[in-house]
């Protein structure tokens, strides 16, 4: 008796363990993250020009040959069920308690904000009439009060107007505690809102709040949702009712999510959406995916890595898009000393080696980025050079040169000389003794191939101008770890670490300012906050940064981002490698589908477009 | 008897008590941290964090959130899951019958080929059925179940057609593939009947399960049965001139047939976990993979329900196995 207890529980704590050793570490910010800025979101784009918007100043290149928007030649017909297979199934369809990518993704299908982003990410109007500028007196003198004047005769998919009230409720949804919003980031910032009528919202901030357009870019929830207070028991996080051109009628866990056409949808008379229905089916796997498209099972397939785009170019009658999208894999270089923890301080405690731009540069001008580009990410993506490369803050960069001559010599002019193997010691180096070894520690997640063979060849590349790395990966929660957990990002305990951020494709500036202001360096005084994880100080990017996030002029703010961007280019607190793309892969008879630049591959904003053939 | 079972029974919830413990402890000491996904996300502030830990209990040291979570079970409410805010109960009622339906037909099929062909072979041992169906075994015991199914895929989904398209079976005009890749019915319109379309795509994910399962039944069967007909009864039998037929299908395969069962009852509670590979790779909506998405996000209120579930019917079923041995061999006694 007594050994079949203990049969039993051996075999239940077997089971156990081999489910918490089969699960992959939690999702981080690797290649096909979950995770997903939350204001972010890309409602149903509106109806007139997006097919064909030609590219902007602000647009950024797309990488792939195929990227080009079908153009509406032909007279779209209605009709039709399209099935889009996605690697990942959204716990919830509620905006505001959900961030991963998938939701983002299937959202755009069914809700809607007051503005949203065009395919290049420049923000257009959707359920307002017009963007608010000063000009039109959207905006007021001292920028703090914006007015936006809805569409008319917008209804929600249930039939009811969508009026003023629905935005307050939305706002004090997310405000009210026990709703559990996952993010308050933003609506904080308000003041209040207020209806004078209906069709206009009346939002003032407590302070001037740069970012409000990408706050009002999150979708609208009709005041019928339910009670705050009961947020995550909503049957609305299921099946949303919205303003967009489709509506769920089904969801089978694991399985699919049927969308139908939305009858109350504001371009119904114009015959749109042009499909009947569009079904989400949840594949485990992209290899399974890929499958299911190759032999026509179904019709469009999220979220494509790099990797297999070259299968995909070869499957006939598969076509696909590739745009990039905000995240760049970059290396973060210390420039403060490792052993001194989290120091808030790093001009007097500089990093021994990478303390000295010279040595920076040189690592830069040693690492061949094309050929990471055209080895490991089959040419489908394109070479990085700062954190602003889409959307409308894109700021055009030269990529860094390649040269290993030069490289050399800035090492011979900074103190690194040759040593008896091939890698330099210091002689007349700035911040450490003669005689120490060029050898740095080199991280990053551990278990995602493409990084791993990205370190391979950068370890190669930088082997070659005599500087050492050596590789000490981590799993994903101890690099991204909080400050309580210890994490060597949080208390500047690294040499280089490798990842990439998912910056918000409607604002940069959260992300800028996290990423490079001098005050955002995580301390012990403010428990690890802030994500200057380099401890970059300069004071000329702190003014420029924290000086776009003080105006609303998208045209002025851009230009000040570009200035930082230009001196992060300069100092090198990080090398950047290569842009990750947002790319789907579709059937040839689907017709008007459309990538976007996207922080997520967010092409589902053009569905009330798409027809079948 | 009834003593007996009423003894077991009442075993069980102690056995059940420490499993619990253990289960619990061991997922909280894993890494996966329900809130992991937020934590790179730059718009989730600190502030919010730190609510959204202290609202899903997070915070409380481990012995108040076990307690919490005991107290709860107690009641009957198996409490809701930490990612998709649903009751765990209504989660996993939404999975089970996916995974029986899938579990049980695999099973029923490899039972029914199995038993026939390991008897066949035990009976004719060493004849050339018998080395095909022991190589067949072997091959199949070995194989590695994932790449099979992928084969499965490619060979009949992908590469084969399917010659009945746009007939009124199947509805869907050509080229639709032989046996869908994927998914428990078709979605959207041109379906075939919903009897046609449920058998076609259980197909491929019965053929994959069953390879895993196949072999081991029937070398079960085979063993049992060269161990039976070595037996003095059995030559007893023969000596008394009754016919090789009555000899091996009335007197030999009862007595083989007592292992196989317990293997059976203790094989059922597998049933109701899922196989996590074939519902990956046939994008199943079951169990394993219920498990497996769970586990990634550390959702502990979906992972206890689950594995208690299963926990329970292990015990259940070797107490069934115990009893149904009792019953098939008089010998056997428990007082």
């Amino acid at each position: 008796m007594l050994s079949k207890s203990i049969q039993l529980l051996l075999s239940v704590t077997l089971l156990v363990l081999v489910a918490i050793a089969c699960a992959p570490a939690a999702p981080t910010q690797a290649p096909a993250a979950t995770t997903a800025p939350t204001q972010a979101a890309a409602p149903s784009v509106s109806t007139q020009s997006s097919a064909t918007s030609a590219p902007t100043k602000a647009a950024v290149a797309t990488t792939a040959p195929v990227a080009v928007p079908t153009q509406a030649a032909a007279t779209p017909k209605r009709g039709g069920t399209v099935t889009i297979a996605y690697s990942q199934e959204p716990p919830t369809l509620n905006h505001y308690i959900g961030t991963t990518s998938a939701m983002w993704s299937i959202n755009a299908m069914i809700l809607e904000g007051l503005v949203t982003l065009d395919p290049d990410g420049n923000f257009i109007p959707n359920l307002a009439e017009t963007l608010p500028t000063k000009e039109n007196g959207g905006v007021s003198d001292d920028g703090k009060t914006i007015t936006f004047k809805h569409r008319k005769g917008v209804k929600w998919s249930d039939g009811t107007a969508f009026t003023c009230d629905d935005v307050v409720f939305t706002w004090k949804a997310v405000m009210t505690k026990e709703s559990g919003a996952a993010s308050t980031v933003g609506w904080t910032d308000l003041d209040s809102i207020t209806c004078p009528d209906a069709d206009t919202t009346v939002a003032k901030f407590k302070n001037l709040y740069s970012p409000f357009l990408a706050l009002f870019r999150n979708p609208i929830m009709p005041k019928s949702a339910g009670d705050p207070a009961n947020m995550q028991k909503w049957p609305y996080n299921r099946k949303p009712i919205g303003t967009g051109p489709f509506q769920v009628q089904e969801w089978a866990s694991a399985d699919h999510i049927t969308l139908v056409r939305n009858a109350n949808y504001r371009d119904a008379t114009a015959g749109k959406p042009y499909l009947d229905s569009i079904i989400v089916k949840f594949v485990p796997s992209v290899d399974v995916g890929l499958n299911l498209l190759k032999s026509g099972q179904v019709d469009v397939m999220w979220n494509l890595s790099e990797a297999v785009l070259p299968t995909v170019e070869k499957m006939p009658g598969i076509k696909f898009v590739s745009k990039a999208s905000t995240s760049s894999e970059r290396l973060v270089l210390n420039l403060a000393d490792p052993k001194i923890d989290a120091t808030p301080d790093p001009l007097n405690n500089p990093h021994p080696i990478l303390g000295d731009l010279r040595v920076r540069q040189a690592m830069q001008l040693a690492i061949n980025k094309q050929q990471i580009v055209d080895t490991l990410l089959f040419g489908k993506a394109s070479v990085a050079t700062s954190d602003v490369h889409a959307g409308w803050a894109t700021c055009e960069l030269k990529s860094s040169e390649f040269s290993l001559d030069k490289a050399k010599q800035l090492l011979t002019e900074a103190g690194w000389v040759p040593g008896t193997d091939s890698i330099r010691v210091s002689k007349g180096a700035k911040f450490v003794k003669d005689g120490t070894r060029l050898r740095l520690k080199y991280q990053t997640t551990s278990g995602d191939k493409l990084r791993e063979d990205t370190q391979q060849l950068i370890l190669d590349q930088l082997k070659q101008i005599g500087v050492e790395v050596y590789i000490e990966n981590v799993p994903s929660d101890v690099l991204f770890g909080t400050w309580a957990s210890g994490a060597v990002r949080r208390h500047g305990q690294f040499d280089i670490i490798q990842f990439s951020p998912n910056p918000d494709i409607a604002d940069p500036h959260s992300h800028m300012y996290q990423y490079y202001d001098s005050a955002m360096m995580p301390t012990a005084a403010n428990k690890g906050a802030g994500a200057n994880y380099s401890r970059w100080v300069n004071k000329d990017a702190d003014k420029a940064i924290e000086q776009a996030g003080g105006i609303l002029d998208l045209k002025l703010r851009h230009d000040l981002y570009c200035q930082s961007a230009q001196l992060i280019a300069n100092e090198l607190p990080v090398i950047f490698l290569y842009n990750r793309s947002a790319s789907s892969g579709y059937s040839e008879r689907l017709q008007n589908y459309v990538g976007y630049n996207a922080s997520n591959p967010d092409f589902g904003a053009n569905a009330a477009n798409w027809w079948l053939k | 008897m009834t003593r007996y079972i009423i003894r077991r029974l009442l075993q069980a919830i102690p056995v059940l008590f420490v499993v619990s413990v253990l289960v619990f402890s061991l997922i909280q000491v894993a890494p996966n941290n329900p809130l992991a996904v937020y934590q790179n996300n730059p718009d989730i502030s600190p502030e919010d964090l730190e609510r959204l830990a202290e609202q899903y209990g997070l915070n409380d040291p481990l012995p108040v959130k076990y307690l919490k979570w005991l107290s709860q079970t107690l009641r009957g409410d198996w409490g809701e899951s930490l990612m998709t805010h649903r009751p765990v109960f209504d989660e996993i009622a939404e999975r089970l019958p996916n995974t029986l339906y899938l579990s049980i037909t695999a099973f029923v099929i490899s039972l029914i080929v199995s038993i026939p062909i390991g008897v066949v072979s035990a009976v004719r041992q060493y004849s050339w059925f018998d080395h095909i169906t022991t190589t067949l075994a072997f091959m199949g015991h070995s194989v590695p179940v994932f790449w099979f199914g992928l084969l499965l895929i490619i060979i009949f989904s992908v590469n084969l057609q399917n010659p009945l398209a746009g007939t009124f079976l199947f509805p869907h005009p050509a080229p639709l593939p032989l046996f869908p890749g994927g998914g428990m019915v078709t979605l959207g319109r041109d379906a075939p009947p919903p009897l046609v379309d449920r058998l076609w795509h259980l197909v491929l994910p019965v053929a994959m399960l069953s390879v895993v399962q196949l072999p081991q039944h029937v070398r079960y069967m085979r063993a049992g049965m060269l161990d039976v007909l070595k037996m003095d009864f059995i030559r007893t039998a023969r000596g008394k001139g009754l016919g090789e037929r009555v000899v091996t299908y009335k007197h030999a395969m009862k007595n083989a047939a007592i292992p196989l069962v317990t293997i059976i009852a203790l094989e059922i509670p597998i049933l109701f976990n899922g196989a996590l590979f074939t519902e990956t790779i046939f994008s199943w909506p079951g169990m394993g993979r219920l498990f497996f998405d769970h586990a990634q996000r550390g959702d502990y209120p979906v992972l206890m329900g689950i594995l208690m579930l299963s926990a329970t019917l292990i015990v259940v079923f070797n107490l069934v196995a115990d009893v149904a041995y009792a019953f098939l061999d008089p010998r056997i006694r428990y007082d």
